[in-house]
């Protein structure tokens, strides 16, 4: 069967240290001033107690971003990964306001837009993605959804963890969050370039 | 059209690319990752076929030494991964240790020896060939070593695992003036340790269920296994309480954080002491039958309740009573962190030795969850009997300053006074070697005044630090990832101890050498050639004789790991002390007509106006050795004055306003972070940034130097340090 790739992030292991960035920053080339990939604090300056929530690219199943490409550059591939076809590619930037996550940008030099693909390159490999690998407390667990043993299946069967999405549109993000913890109702509504808001159906790949 | 002439291309390519590297992994005999199969990496290019190697080696981005995985690609190093079977970095890398990478590709690597030709500090260079270098250092060194004797020269490595080289040279050269690092960062912790315990133990922290931390960041200030291990032992059922004047993120993490008042903890420490022993709740057995002076430390200690160093430190009576109870319950899995930088008061030693004897107290010693016994694996050497200089003097120079000062690592502090003095004799020389106490040694004016009282000054590193740029002759080193370097040992706590290495995984770049050919070269010009007859492979070889199994594993693995007992390794056995137990109370230190036991003293009162500067880490930064990393400049591109707001406020500054930072022996400008994250009375800023050498063109000109800041107290017993001594008044620019 087809992989279905998922990761399971317990946001409480985090301790901020941003070698996922760095790692992401130099395997996949990403420019001065880009990110692949982000921890979001819950609270900066005065909490008392604090998260820190990773994250990327949620590799969704029903991706607004899809649904927004006027030329198919962007589509879902092989391992359930939401991948883009850089040669397509117009760099219109309609993908880039329609991620409800934030988790895309336009490359400045090469004028088109880029995003995390869970390193497909390394997992072609058999290896982890460079976030997944480098973490000091392995705060992300990488697996396949469609293998009931795998260990994000194991996790999730414990009923501990959440996908979060927009309360407008879901869409169907696979990267599971710790239930429990804060920040995770922070997901926009996906737009076109210009904050244009379009019916949430405009933004359905499936039917 | 397009599109099918790519896909024609890439076919081709792929046959190409997988047929070489097919033949890579056969040659390597090791698995071997055949990245032509994706769209992406190495088939971006223009069908040149990549050459895939993976090699191991150790992480040089801090102290740490993680074991890492480079991939290199054509000889170009690619990606550093962590190496999942070095159990001491836990499968790890960090953000440091990802910008590897950057370290050795940066543009302002040092890349061929360079000569002083303007004013000191100036910034004029003339460039010499390796030759023309080394015969002048060598004529240097001769000189000064017949005017001044060989102890004229002042020698000072770094944490590298070829400094053994440089101190092999000074020693073969005549010179026992040689210091390290380390007392700008952690011996006095060592002395206090060793002092009660006679040796320096490490922390079970993974297996540990309840841990009080006084002033270690493990989640910023990275040690592995420790800081990996803590999240590991928090999300199991372990406590952890974190005294600190900072909202560190390890104070995020932590179940309780305290803002302590700076300079107070042994007043807490004394206080936890009194619990246990008031309400009997100390390990009996272990105090009975292994310690010596508990008679005496109760009767010490009954003056030192909760309710008197809740007036002191600020931490509430009920709050030290209950940590005391809940770690005596919890013990001996518990402990109180030992730290690792304590260069922070003038009786940084006592503090820690507090910090030791709490520990006594809850028998945590050789046992799962608390103090396990440090292991070596024992290597070979290849021996030498170095020449006698008649006209040396008797002692070294930083000597009779400090009571306990380690001869092994000496006293920077007490190195540069005696400098600047002459006193007991001139130094005319300074030898550096990866070190940097232009950034990590208090009061950098100091430094200058040192430097300026010089003959001669060389440095060897691989950027144009602080120091180089200070230094008449700067030598190119090899990185980390260029080079070979000699076995040495590690432990990761309760993975038991191991061996690792490092073998090049490109060629040295420009003209970088490693210290050891650089070394070998000077001993050769200085008639001393005898005491560097090897390479580094012959002197690998006599390293790993007895232990011909390691080879094999690291050459599988990247890693060895001896099997052996970690815990009950002192079942029977006495300490290594005066009594042969654990000293509570210390006769030495009696006979020294130092405090057998800690005393507490109270620090001066900050005056209105006046703010405490504290030190301290941030986990992307390796002090003034990564602050030019523009991969982590990416994280961190200045620092920035931590201040409360209400004590803002009275000064009308507002959040990222420059200030002018003052202390009696240095100003900075810096903008200011205004954040609840720190006590109204502390104020603190990374350190690395404000740099003086524009050899370092991405951090040139960013944030301020807490070394021109820190006024340079020591620690009276190991003559570590004391860098949280220092008053600073804050004023908008």
């Amino acid at each position: 069967m087809q992989k279905k790739y998922a990761i399971v992030i317990d946001t409480l292991n985090c301790i901020d240290c941003k070698a996922c960035l760095i790692a992401c920053k130099v395997e996949n080339k990403v420019p001065e001033g880009f990110w692949r990939n982000w921890i979001k604090p819950n609270a900066i300056g005065n909490a008392l107690k604090t998260q820190y929530q990773p994250g990327q690219c949620m590799q969704c199943d029903d991706p607004s971003c899809v649904a927004a490409c006027p030329v198919d550059a962007t589509f879902k591939g092989k391992g359930g990964l939401v991948v883009i076809d850089q040669e397509k590619c117009i760099g219109c930037g309609n993908c880039v306001t329609a991620c409800p996550y934030e988790a895309r940008y336009r490359h400045p030099e090469k004028s088109v837009v880029d995003k995390c693909d869970f390193c497909a390159h390394r997992l072609a490999a058999g290896e982890e993605p460079a976030c997944v690998e480098t973490c000091p407390t392995k705060t992300r667990i990488l697996g396949n959804l469609n293998d009931p043993d795998s260990k994000v299946n194991q996790l999730l069967k414990r009923n501990e963890y959440v996908r979060i999405t927009n309360p407008l549109i879901n869409t169907q993000p696979n990267i599971y969050y710790k239930k429990e913890t804060d920040l995770l109702h922070w997901p926009k509504e996906p737009t076109l370039p210009g904050g244009i808001h379009m019916s949430p159906q405009f933004w359905k790949t499936k039917t | 059209m397009r599109k099918d002439n790519k896909k024609e291309i890439s076919r081709r390519r792929f046959l190409k690319v997988s047929a070489s590297a097919a033949a890579t992994a056969s040659v390597a005999g090791n698995t071997q990752i055949l990245y032509a199969l994706t769209t992406k990496g190495s088939a971006k290019s223009t069908g040149v076929q990549s050459n895939i190697e993976k090699k191991f080696s150790l992480c040089d981005m801090c102290f740490n030494k993680c074991g890492l995985i480079a991939r290199v690609e054509d000889g170009i190093v690619k990606k550093l991964d962590p190496n999942p079977k070095v159990l001491k970095s836990r499968g790890m890398l960090c953000a440091r240790g990802n910008a590897g990478i950057q370290r050795v590709y940066d543009p302002d690597r040092l890349k061929y020896p360079l000569l002083r030709k303007g004013a000191r500090g100036e910034g004029k260079w003339q460039r010499l060939s390796w030759d023309q270098a080394l015969d002048l250092a060598a004529e240097k060194l001769e000189k000064i070593g017949g005017e001044y004797t060989r102890c004229g020269t002042l020698f000072m490595a770094g944490s590298d695992m070829q400094s053994k080289f440089v101190h092999r040279f000074a020693e073969a050269y005549g010179s026992y003036n040689i210091i390290s690092h380390e007392s700008n960062c952690l011996v006095s912790r060592n002395r206090a340790f060793l002092d009660t315990y006679g040796e320096m133990p490490i922390p079970d922290v993974l297996n540990s269920k309840y841990i009080i931390m006084p002033g270690s960041n493990r989640f910023e200030a990275l040690v592995t296994p420790d800081s990996i291990d803590l999240m590991s032992a928090i999300r199991k059922e372990c406590k952890l309480v974190v005294i600190d004047p900072r909202y560190t993120k390890t104070a995020a993490m932590a179940h309780e954080w305290y803002a302590i008042k700076p300079g107070t903890d042994m007043a807490f420490l004394l206080a936890l002491m009194h619990v246990m022993i008031d309400e009997k709740i100390y390990n009996t057995d272990f105090v009975k039958n292994k310690t010596n002076g508990f008679a005496e430390l109760t009767q010490h200690v009954k003056k030192y309740s909760p309710r008197w160093a809740e007036k002191e430190c600020q931490i509430p009576a009920a709050a030290i009573a209950r940590m005391a109870r809940e770690l005596a319950a919890a013990a001996p899995a518990a402990m109180v962190y030992p730290g690792r930088r304590t260069s922070d008061y003038t009786d940084s030693t006592q503090i820690r030795r507090a910090n030791a004897i709490v520990n006594a107290l809850l028998g945590n010693w050789d046992q799962p969850g608390g103090f396990v016994v440090a292991q070596k694996i024992h290597l070979g050497n290849i021996p030498f009997e170095p020449d006698f200089y008649e006209d040396n003097p008797d002692d070294r120079v930083d000597v009779n300053r400090s009571p306990m000062m380690f001869d092994t690592e000496g006293a920077y502090k007490h190195a540069r006074d005696a400098v600047i003095e002459g006193n007991p004799y001139p130094i005319k020389a300074f030898f550096t070697y990866k070190t940097n106490p232009m950034q990590t040694g208090a009061n950098r004016q100091k430094t200058i005044e040192m430097i300026n009282r010089l003959d001669f000054m060389l440095s060897i590193d691989i950027m144009m630090s602080d120091t180089a740029w200070m230094a008449d002759l700067v030598l190119p080193a090899a990185s980390y990832l260029e080079r070979m370097d000699p076995y040495a040992t590690q432990q990761g706590v309760s993975t038991g101890p191991c061996l690792v290495t490092r073998d090049p995984v490109i060629k040295p770049m420009f003209e970088s050498k490693s210290a050891l050919w650089i070394v070998r070269e000077l001993a050769r010009r200085l008639d001393l050639g005898m005491h560097f007859d090897f390479t580094m492979k012959q002197f690998k070889e006599a390293q790993i004789k007895k232990h011909p199994e390691a080879v094999k594993a690291i050459k599988k693995d990247g890693v060895y790991h001896q099997k052996s007992k970690v815990y009950g390794r002192y079942d029977g056995k006495p300490f290594k002390t005066l009594s042969k137990k654990v000293e509570l109370f210390s006769k030495r230190y009696a006979d020294a007509e130092l405090d057998p036991m800690p005393v507490y003293k109270r620090p001066k009162k900050i005056p209105s106006g006046r703010f405490q500067l504290v030190v301290g880490r941030s986990a992307a930064i390796t002090q003034g050795s990564t602050t030019n990393n523009k991969l982590l400049r990416e994280l961190v591109s200045e620092n920035e004055l931590w201040l409360h707001p209400d004590s803002a406020e009275k000064l009308g500054i507002r959040n990222g306003d420059r200030v002018l930072v003052s202390s009696v022996v240095g100003k900075q400008k810096i903008r200011a972070r205004l954040t609840r994250e720190i006590r109204k009375d502390t104020v603190y800023m990374d350190t690395g940034f404000g740099v003086l050498s524009k050899g370092l063109t991405s951090v040139f000109g960013s944030g301020a130097c807490i070394a021109e800041l820190l006024e340079d107290r020591f620690d009276y017993i190991s003559g570590n340090m004391a860098m949280h001594e220092t008053l600073v008044s804050v004023r908008k620019i």
